[in-house]
């Protein structure tokens, strides 16, 4: 009862912020970039010039996976970082401008304002995500040749999981600064420190979020999903129920 | 240079949908950060940059 009015009032928000109309369509945009420049790379470099007489331009079309993963690699990198810098006031902001205080004040429960909030801006971040790469899909298909509908789905449903993984970390920093320019260099701390011990003890953290995008790769190049797969998403979930319960704990204790 | 405008027209379209939504917003809004002007440079001269920094840094936050 009470989760869904915080619930609806994140998304009434997000609404009136217009998130709901132009995060989409920057995604959509990064999903689409990609593929074209690479379809069209050949010919750029013709139409700039600066070759040397009768230089013949051979660059080797990727194959339709691989443009399809430009697409992923993509919105890992530039849609993260809208992401991180949509999420930097999530909660923060709140506390910064005196609505957290506001509905605190209410006899609501941490462990629905929390989940709410982190719900809210879940919806928003997957559904950009699905849109983005259902344009590059769709580009990829039109550009490089044919890459079946289940890829897409696939690479989506996997890709998500680290989507979830990335909000969990902006919220679980949103509870420990109210400054959002604290809270976006944390959140990328955070993600980048587990990427780089996910590259250096990659051998052995077989099951780390981190490797999310790369199986993702390799279930695009072989067509199968990696073993590891599953328990990286078991341990992903886990680490997420982990953060969102320590959201919830720093918050009970920051009153009082 | 032959280019296919089936393929480069849905991006156009999208990034003039992307400006005009701003604009229109940046006009509506009642305050930003900074001089509304300037932000409406911003908007049309940065393609898909200049709209997004206004709506996460121009838009007032409370």
């Amino acid at each position: 009862m009470q989760w869904s009015v915080i619930f609806k009032k994140e998304m009434l928000e997000n609404a009136r912020n217009i998130k709901w109309i132009w995060v989409p369509i920057v995604f959509f945009i990064f999903g689409i970039m990609d593929p074209i420049t690479t379809y069209y790379l050949p010919k750029i470099l013709e139409s700039v010039g600066g070759l040397p007489e009768g230089a013949v331009v051979d660059i080797p079309m990727p194959i339709p996976a691989e443009a399809f993963f430009y697409s992923v690699s993509e919105i890992d990198s530039l849609g993260l970082l809208v992401i991180a810098l949509i999420g930097m006031r999530l909660i923060a902001g709140e506390m910064k401008s005196g609505v957290y205080e506001l509905v605190l004040s209410k006899p609501v429960k941490y462990t629905n304002y929390v989940t709410a909030k982190w719900a809210g801006f879940v919806l928003l971040v997957v559904t950009s995500t699905f849109i983005g790469l259902l344009a590059g899909w769709y580009y990829v298909n039109l550009l490089f040749g044919d890459l079946g509908f289940d890829a897409f789905l696939t690479t989506f449903l996997l890709y998500s999981v680290y989507s979830l993984f990335f909000t969990a970390i902006i919220v679980f920093v949103n509870t420990w600064f109210k400054k959002p320019g604290m809270v976006l260099f944390l959140s990328f701390l955070l993600a980048i420190g587990i990427d780089i011990i996910t590259s250096i003890y990659g051998h052995i953290l077989t099951w780390s979020p981190g490797h999310i995008s790369s199986y993702v790769n390799d279930y695009l190049q072989s067509g199968t999903i990696p073993s590891e797969m599953w328990g990286t998403i078991g341990t992903t979930f886990v680490l997420i129920i982990i953060m969102l319960l320590l959201s919830i704990v720093i918050l009970k204790n920051k009153e009082k | 240079m032959d280019l296919n405008w089936g393929l480069i027209l849905p991006l156009l379209i999208i990034e003039a949908i992307l400006i005009v939504v701003a604009l229109i917003d940046l006009i509506r809004i009642d305050e930003t950060k900074g001089p509304k002007w300037v932000w409406a440079l911003i908007i049309i001269f940065l393609t898909v940059l200049g709209p997004i920094s206004y709506f996460i840094f121009g838009r007032r936050q409370d």
